[in-house]
């Protein structure tokens, strides 16, 4: 799926006409900047935030991956999210997602224009460090099983089990304003014969690191950009390394009601390397030339 | 390979939830404090708590609409009714100010200083 220039710049540009249509209106009232749940103002990047103990949450939320070195490739997974916060420690999370893809004449991939029931996941967020009126700094870890009946890149039928450990940290530079975020990212997954020839297991892992700002122009409104280095391996354990990427891009977060938010991210691949293609300046065999990130959550 | 990751995601499970059903074994004796809400405005807007033991906060909704308890520092929300009460349990807290308000209505807001 190749988006034309012109509507990678319309997204944003009404994303934005709409937050800050909705900043304006909060205007009316005295301005008041309350403290703010960190998790979704980074983008990709996921804040440390675990909720507030009592509620509950139901979310669509659809990561898009665009672009491959050739043809037309889209492909999304959209998580239908049940998510509460039995204390102010933990918080879980769980429900199905919806595999999409849309691939023409994409090399070494089959044309395929699908979508199905992907699999199911469930996570685990345990806050480790709190933050507190004298400390900016707050630090949680997330564990996200997933089971995935549909391969992420290609849209065959496999099955695919995948752990993501995700370190979640975030830092207030200016109280209730502007927020670093950072992650540190393992995820080993497992594919059973995904060539069906009777192969077994296949491993492979995934590392990476990220870093976000995220800046409050309205009460109800974070812009900020965010930078992902993922690094790709065979073996659960980085045991091969078989080529690494970088993607940049903006982020937005719009409360919209008292108890509904949007979150909203843009990364492009910005560079990359492929051990098999040791000329590319991208690796678009293992990572997509762009990715998107659009939920839309409503709390009770 | 399967059953390693089941194992391994088992043993987080298991972890999480010891570290949950350990937190009320650690807790201490709480302090009670009160506040009410009526005409739309906590009184009092300022409350006090001693610092690093557990807090047990009751809210007493005197309006004849139903409130809701927010605070992100403190990271609760509770549900009041009309004219009647709810206990909101709070974990021990490091010395600071922690803000909250009425999700409700964005008008009430209060303070909890913790010494």
């Amino acid at each position: 799926m190749r988006l034309s220039c012109h509507t990678c710049a319309l997204l944003p540009t009404a994303l934005f006409f709409i937050a800050t249509s909705i900043g304006a209106r909060a205007q009316d009232r005295p301005v008041i900047y309350r403290d703010v749940e960190t998790k979704y103002v980074f983008g990709f990047t996921e804040g440390s935030g675990i909720g507030l103990e009592g509620e509950k949450e139901f979310s669509f939320d659809s990561e898009a991956r665009i672009g491959k070195r050739d043809g037309r490739y889209g492909a999304s997974e959209t998580k239908l999210e049940f998510e509460f916060t039995p204390n102010q420690y933990v918080q879980f999370e769980f429900g199905p997602f919806i595999s999409a893809h849309q691939i023409r004449d994409v090399t070494d991939l089959d044309n395929r224009s699908q979508v199905a029931f992907g699999g199911i996941f469930g996570e685990i967020r345990y806050l480790l460090l709190d933050r507190g009126p004298s400390s900016p700094l707050a630090l949680t870890l997330s564990v996200e099983p997933e089971w995935r009946r549909i391969d992420e890149t290609n849209g065959e039928r496999v099955t695919n089990v995948e752990l993501e450990v995700k370190l979640n940290a975030d830092l207030e530079l200016i109280k209730n304003r502007l927020y670093l975020g950072a992650n540190l990212l393992y995820e080993p997954e497992g594919t059973h014969d995904p060539d069906h020839i009777g192969a077994g297991w296949e491993k492979e892992s995934k590392g990476g690191v990220s870093a976000a700002l995220a800046y409050r122009i309205v009460p109800s409104v974070f812009i900020g950009a965010e930078v992902w280095y993922l690094r790709h391996y065979e073996g659960a354990w980085f045991n091969t390394f078989t080529g690494d990427a970088v993607y940049v891009g903006p982020t937005l977060y719009v409360q919209l009601a008292p108890k509904v938010f949007m979150t909203a991210a843009w990364n492009t691949q910005v560079h990359g390397s492929d051990v098999e293609d040791p000329g590319a300046s991208l690796n678009l065999s293992e990572f997509s030339r762009h990715r998107a990130k659009l939920k839309v959550a409503f709390e009770f | 390979m399967k059953k390693q990751f089941a194992g391994v995601a088992v043993t987080m499970l298991v972890a999480a939830a010891a570290l949950c059903a350990s937190l009320p074994a650690r807790a201490q004796q709480p302090v009670t404090i009160s506040v009410i809400i009526k005409n739309h405005r906590f009184q009092p807007a300022e409350l006090h708590a001693p610092a690093n033991v557990p807090i047990m906060l009751k809210v007493k909704n005197l309006d004849a609409t139903p409130m809701e308890f927010e605070s992100v520092s403190l990271r609760v929300e509770k549900v009041v009714t009309p004219n009647s009460e709810g206990m909101i349990r709070l974990r021990p807290l490091a010395p600071g100010s922690y803000n909250f308000f009425d999700d409700f209505n964005q008008e009430a807001n209060g303070v909890l200083v913790v010494k």
